[in-house]
């Protein structure tokens, strides 16, 4: 009898436990797309903002070309003001790497850079243009 | 006893569906049917990528069959334990299948990559791993290369490489070494290598011209309004024709190739531009023009279906303003088999023409 409360809670406890960090791994986070459409997406805490970008299979092309090794400048997202300044300073490769982006603003950083924490949430990133549209 | 007999009216039936696929193979398509290459009018899907349109649909033109084969399965293995690379297999090539298989004459040939399998440059179109530092490159490799495309019946190889923008030397001589090794064991053997733009030192170009080679190729990708979008950042349109404009400065009898990939958003105009460019500026013998197709979801997307008339075109167009030999096509590559039946041809022709004045 002792044994099934005894089981019933400790099975609740497990059950809480996977719901909510469940939820607790993911936030949401908003990506506004060079076509500007905004996008819900939902960010894995701990991977890069690269990673949310592919895992959420959006149709951003040429988005991560050197795979997030600080090679090329090609995700290259703008941030809010306040929510730079909140990051951690970037490291000289990718200053380096940054300085060759198109359309560079003083709140761009490179999203795989960009560590995804809880803080994050609702956070807006945008992916401006990467070429003068010639069409 | 009964069931086994069948009803008059199921007599009738399948004695009729007999006659009719009869009449129907009697009258159906000839061998004529299957040869004629179909004319891309009749496809009439979208050919070019509009704004905020999701991806473009392959054209009946491109598509390939899934690569499977006796010769196949043979260079895989080989590949495999050598411990040697191939573009065709990490940079996703379509004609996978066409080339290891061995096409209509069975000659099986394979790209071998040296180098590694991690180049330190991102180009957007290229699926190729990236990676700041990657490893070091494996000293048996030129002698495994030389072993492996020597047992091979060929007569024509292609080798390419990474960049190594990591290493003093850019790979330079590791690749200049795998083409002596080559030409040490099999004299005979003609040799195409596909190069880095070991970011226009000229020390290096030197070293690979030095090992003897018949072709130097280096790929311009793009016309030059489009270099920068395309390309990673160490790259562009001056450095590469410069590589080709130095090959040639330093042995004159070498046949400089390059490549250009179309549909990544270029017109008409600008293309024939950069081959005017390439022709009469760099002075280069061949070009091949082949369809950009997006390798994985974080490269470029198509931005346009090129038709096979206009391809055919370009080959025309480019004839005419003096290249020895342009391979046109979708699915052409630089390394491609179909261009090497007739660069063979020219370098036997200079080969005797050289001996007969030797004479």
């Amino acid at each position: 009898m002792y044994r099934l409360i005894i089981r019933s809670i400790f099975n609740q406890n497990l059950f809480l436990k996977r719901y909510s960090s469940n939820s607790n791994n993911y936030i949401n986070v908003t990506i506004i797309d060079r076509d500007e459409k905004l996008i819900n997406a939902k960010a894995k805490i701990g991977s890069n903002m690269l990673d949310v970008v592919l895992d959420n299979k959006l149709d951003i092309d040429g988005f991560g070309a050197c795979e997030g090794t600080l090679a090329c400048s090609t995700c290259h997202v703008v941030l809010d003001s306040e929510n730079y300044k909140t990051l951690p300073e970037p490291v000289e490769e990718e200053n380096d790497m940054l300085d060759l982006a198109f359309g560079l603003t003083p709140t761009s950083r490179l999203a795989c850079q960009i560590i995804v924490e809880p803080r994050m949430k609702d956070w807006v990133f945008v992916v401006p243009k990467d070429v003068n549209d010639q069409r | 006893m009964t069931k086994h007999f069948l009803r008059k009216s199921q007599i009738n039936f399948y004695f009729n569906r007999y006659l009719h696929e009869k009449s129907r193979f009697e009258n159906g398509p000839n061998l004529e049917y299957f040869l004629k290459q179909p004319k891309s009018n009749d496809y009439q899907g979208n050919l070019i990528l509009g704004k905020g349109e999701q991806r473009l649909r392959i054209p009946p033109w491109l598509k390939t069959e899934i690569p499977m084969g006796e010769n196949f399965t043979k260079l895989k293995n080989t590949m495999s334990k050598l411990n040697l690379n191939t573009v065709c297999v990490e940079a996703k090539c379509p004609n996978i299948g066409e080339c290891w298989n061995g096409g209509e004459d069975r000659i099986a040939t394979a790209t071998i990559m040296l180098l590694g399998d991690e180049c330190t440059r991102g180009c957007r179109f290229c699926s190729v791993k990236t990676s700041r530092k990657p490893s070091p490159p494996d000293p048996n490799e030129p002698e495994n290369t030389a072993k492996a495309i020597c047992s091979w019946d060929i007569d024509y190889i292609v080798l390419t490489s990474v960049d190594r923008d990591d290493l003093s030397d850019q790979g330079s001589s590791h690749i200049a070494q795998t083409i002596s090794s080559i030409k040490r064991q099999k004299p005979n053997l003609l040799i195409e290598c596909l190069t880095p733009d070991f970011r226009g030192d000229k020390k290096c170009i030197e070293t690979i011209v030095k090992s003897n080679l018949d072709v130097y190729a280096h790929n311009v990708e793009t016309v030059r309004e489009l270099q920068s979008h395309v390309r990673d950042y160490r790259a562009n349109f001056e450095q590469s024709l410069n590589v080709l404009i130095y090959a040639k400065e330093l042995n004159p009898n070498l046949i400089t190739k390059t490549s250009l990939m179309l549909g990544l958003g270029e017109t008409n105009e600008q293309i024939r531009e950069t081959m005017r460019q390439i022709r009469t500026y760099a002075n280069v013998d061949c070009l091949t023009l082949g369809q950009y197709m997006q390798p994985t979801r974080r490269h470029l997307k198509v931005k346009e279906f090129i038709r096979p008339e206009v391809f055919e075109e370009l080959k025309n167009y480019g004839e005419s303003i003096g290249f020895l030999y342009v391979a046109s096509g979708p699915l052409v590559r630089s390394s491609y088999r179909a261009g090497e039946y007739f660069i063979k041809n020219i370098l036997k022709t200079k080969r005797q023409k050289k001996e007969a004045v030797n004479v």
